[in-house]
């Protein structure tokens, strides 16, 4: 054949075969939004979830999950960065930084089940933390430290070798490298990566079953003392997610709307997630404008 | 005329794992003076200049002495930090950082703790006209570094350097990814320049030698072959090999 052929043959394939992918991610998500969205109203998303009637809300599952994605972040950011930082700029290349870059892709490709069932042996019955917000963020925070992780390294790699010699010429040590200049010139990667995270990370459900816990008791929104256990901020009451609450409402709910619930809960998880990473986008495209202004 | 010595390398060595790519190295740098180091691809030149200011330090085992006002700079306890900015680098591709002009000239600076606006402001002026940059950049000095082109980038990596006040600089073929415009005004610059310090750099481009260097070293497969006046290498060179290699023979 002709390479003209050829190409337009390889066109014609690949171009197919990434319509078919479109359409089946666009028709789920239209499905979803189309059967969730005629469910969600005001009353919907700020009233309590009802057990036994119809007309229930989503209000705490979805504040439990926007919380518990804030608590996870806090404890995984950190240790995300420092470790991309040791692995981008400090690493050897020896054995066991090639054993570290396993363990982590090991880690990475744990089923979140499993996850959810370490965390409920370790952090729920041996740390005693009981169902609560925080067994979940570090069942959250296990699950997703290694892809974090990977993105913070990947952006600290994407800053030229030069932009770190040329510090290093200037005199400055290398710790100061890192933080000063490559640090900054990473951060629009670094904030995309996280917010992205965060998204995935907003939908789990099976690691926090039996970490976070199914049940949400009632909590006041006026009680800003994290130590009160009532109080919205308290990391060691039990709280039920959005995404749990789709899968109980599914496979046990007693309510008579339990299909309308979970279709609009579907809806607010979807439309959560695609904000998240607009968001995602727009922070990383604002930063990166900033930086070379 | 004997000119007084910036630099001197006594034995330098550099090993990069078993592999021994420098041998030997013995050089005097005139102070004041431009030195180039010219040779073949591979021939060692950007591992002995960036050994220099122990910018090797990392990836490669520098043997031998590099003395510094009477002080071998070439040992674990000598501050590599203090070294590096009395000893600058620029290197071949621009590498501004994604700030301002101001503060990129003022960088290093900065790291000394120094604050006072007056005394920044100053340094700024005074290491941008060194550079040749001031007339080009005094109204946009708030602007992105990343706005500018590449030659007004090498310059103000020139001018960044020599913020904070080196004795030495050394420059990694600092022209060749500029428009021939651009390397004659930092040609220019550098000639300037040889007023307050000491410039030693590394150089592929033969006329750039004979243009602007004092004094050229001719390196070849790891050892210095001659190091002479410029004109007595490029007119009468005293090996066989310097005359092969620039009457373009091999390389
Ligand atoms: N980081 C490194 N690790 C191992 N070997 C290296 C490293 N850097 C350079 N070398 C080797 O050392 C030798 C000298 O390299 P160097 O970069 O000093 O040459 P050069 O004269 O500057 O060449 P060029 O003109 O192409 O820049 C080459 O054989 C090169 O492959
Ligand atoms: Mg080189």
């Amino acid at each position: 054949m002709r390479p003209e052929r050829v190409d337009r043959l390889a066109t014609v394939i690949v171009l197919s075969l990434a319509g078919i992918v479109g359409m089946v991610v666009f028709s789920l998500l239209i499905y979803i939004l189309a059967m969730g969205i005629p469910h969600i109203n005001w009353h919907f998303l700020t009233a309590e979830a009802e057990s036994f009637s119809a007309g229930g809300g989503i209000r705490d599952q979805l504040f439990n999950s926007l919380y518990l994605v804030v608590l996870t972040l806090i404890v995984s950011v950190p240790l995300a960065l420092c470790a991309a930082i040791y692995l981008s700029e400090y690493a050897p290349a020896n054995r066991w930084t090639q054993g570290l870059r396993l363990a982590i892709e090991v880690l990475s490709s744990l089923p979140s089940v499993v996850v959810g069932l370490f965390g409920y042996l370790v952090f729920v019955l041996q740390f005693g933390f009981d169902f609560s917000l925080l067994a979940g963020a570090l069942a959250l925070t296990i699950l997703n430290l290694p892809i974090l992780t990977r993105s913070c390294e990947d952006a600290l790699r994407q800053v030229p070798y030069l932009q770190r010699q040329a510090g290093l010429g200037l005199g400055m040590s290398k710790w100061r490298v890192t933080t000063k200049i490559v640090l900054p010139a990473a951060l629009p990667g670094i904030i995309t990566g996280t917010i992205l995270s965060a998204g995935r990370i907003f939908g789990e459900a099976a690691a926090l079953i039996y970490t976070a816990g199914q049940s949400s008791p009632a909590i006041n929104y006026a009680d800003w003392n994290p130590f009160s256990p009532t109080s919205f901020l308290n990391p060691l009451r039990p709280a039920e997610t959005l995404a749990v609450h789709i899968w109980k409402v599914n496979s046990e709910g007693l309510v008579p709307d339990a299909r309308a619930v979970s279709n609009g809960s579907a809806a607010v998880l979807i439309i959560t997630i695609l904000l998240f990473n607009l968001i995602a986008r727009y922070a990383g495209h604002r930063i990166k404008q900033h930086l070379t202004k | 005329m004997q000119t007084k010595t910036a630099l001197e390398t006594k034995n330098l060595q550099v090993l990069y794992g078993e592999k021994h790519v420098a041998h030997d190295i013995n050089l005097k740098f005139p102070q004041n003076q431009i030195t180039a180091l010219i040779g073949a691809s591979g021939s060692g030149k950007s591992t002995v200049l960036r050994s220099l200011n122990r910018m090797n330090d990392d990836f490669a085992t520098v043997k031998g002495e590099i003395n510094f006002h009477g002080v071998n700079i070439n040992q674990p306890k000598v501050n590599v930090y203090r070294v590096r900015q009395q000893i600058g680098m620029v290197f071949q591709q621009p590498t501004p950082f994604p700030m301002s002009i101001y503060e990129n000239v003022i960088y290093g600076l900065r790291l000394t703790g120094e604050k006072d606006r007056r005394v920044l402001d100053q340094r700024v002026e005074e290491s941008l006209r060194q550079a040749a940059l001031w007339d080009e950049v005094r109204d946009q000095l708030k602007a992105s570094a990343l706005a500018l082109s590449g030659g007004q980038q090498q310059r103000l990596c020139i001018a960044r350097t020599l913020a904070v006040r080196p004795e030495i600089i050394l420059m990694d073929e600092p022209t060749s990814a500029l428009d021939p415009v651009s390397t004659s005004q930092i040609e220019d610059t550098l000639v300037q320049l040889k007023k307050h310090l000491t410039i030693i750099m590394v150089t592929h481009n033969m006329q750039q030698a004979s243009r602007s260097a004092d004094w050229t070293a001719f390196m070849h497969q790891g050892h210095l072959i001659e190091f002479d006046k410029t004109d007595t290498i490029f007119m009468n060179p005293h090996e066989q090999k310097t005359a092969d290699y620039l009457s373009g023979k091999f390389g």
